[in-house]
């Protein structure tokens, strides 16, 4: 039994060790769980959609439900110029959803608790976000970084401080996930440790506290999938409606 | 026949619920917490990110100190106007 309430988040590889051109590829438990929560996300898909009834069933509800949630999201935030997202928004708000949930689960391993996954996630965003910036508006979109009505005198030092701010979306997009991933798991795994070295006679309150915490963490998974979209709907917005 | 005129009333009054249901939600707690996480890591990135560039100019011009203490502040002011039009947004809202 792991005291170590930092042990969880341990990558380690399952089966042999794949090495091309120098570089590691092997298969590890972070990539195990992806391929679980790709796979899950397929499943409910395609169990909700199997029967197509006009009188939904439970599964067909949930299914139609989130399809909803994400469409009104994208709707609501970028604007119907942004529907043909929808596939992407999607993918990236199920996918986020499915792996802090199956974290969730005891004994599994949460993908989101690593930086390096969502940083790439969020860098996936960035970039598309730019290119599709530029793409749309040509080098008007560096008007992003000029602000109307301001003196000249400051603009240097305005168009810098944009410029950080422009950056720094990534970075805040990929710790908020991971931080909170993070930090929720490792409050359980120390609340749970006390319970185990408190015993009999004083582990309750720690115990309390666990199934307390347990609630909270599945609202912050859900929450954290939710406020990742909908922050990606909001720098299309950006990207594809001009205007500052 | 007479089933679906029951379910088309069933429907009709879910729908009333909801849209009842749905203004008092609006400012949910669940969204308000989304929003407060949101704010409080949009400050620190731009931090990070100011003194990251200025620490790397600082390598490239050879300028040690100086420009990542000027892009740090920078970073700060950044942090601040990040979080100044998330919290006008939402009053917009």
């Amino acid at each position: 039994m792991a005291t170590n309430p930092m042990h969880q988040f341990e990558v380690y590889k399952i089966g042999p060790e794949i090495n091309l051109g120098g570089v590691n590829l092997s298969f590890t438990n972070a990539s195990l769980f992806m391929t679980i929560s790709s796979m899950l996300i397929l499943l409910f898909l395609f169990l909700g959609t199997k029967k197509k009834s006009l009188i939904p069933t439970k599964m067909q509800f949930v299914t139609e439900a989130s399809y909803t949630f994400v469409a009104k999201m994208i709707n609501d935030t970028a604007g119907s110029s942004a529907k043909s997202f929808f596939p992407f928004i999607f993918t990236l708000f199920m996918f986020v959803l499915f792996a802090n949930m199956v974290g969730m689960l005891p004994y599994s391993f949460t993908v989101t608790s690593h930086i390096i996954v969502t940083f790439v996630l969020a860098a996936i965003v960035f970039i598309g976000v730019t290119i599709l910036g530029f793409v749309k508006h040509g080098f008007k979109y560096l008007e992003l970084f000029v602000p109307k009505g301001v003196p000249v005198v400051l603009l240097p030092l305005i168009v810098i401080i944009e410029i950080i701010s422009y950056l720094s979306r990534p970075v805040s997009l990929s710790v908020r996930l991971f931080a909170n991933m993070m930090a929720g798991h490792t409050m359980l795994k120390v609340f749970g440790g006390f319970v185990i070295s408190l015993g009999l006679l004083g582990g309750w309150l720690p115990l309390g506290f666990s199934v307390a915490l347990t609630g909270l963490e599945i609202l912050v998974a859900f929450l954290q999938a939710y406020v990742f979209a909908i922050l990606t709907c909001i720098y299309l917005n950006d990207a594809l409606n001009l205007h500052h | 026949m007479k089933k679906i005129e029951e379910i088309r009333t069933r429907l009709e009054i879910a729908k009333n619920n909801l849209d009842k249901g749905e203004k008092n939600n609006e400012s949910g707690n669940a969204a308000s917490l989304g929003k407060a996480l949101k704010i409080s890591t949009e400050l620190v990135a731009s931090v990070v990110v100011g003194s990251l560039m200025g620490f790397l100019l600082d390598s490239w011009f050879d300028t040690k100190p100086l420009l990542t203490i000027v892009f740090f502040f920078m970073g700060v002011t950044a942090g601040i106007l990040n979080v100044f039009r998330s919290a006008k947004k939402m009053h917009h809202k």
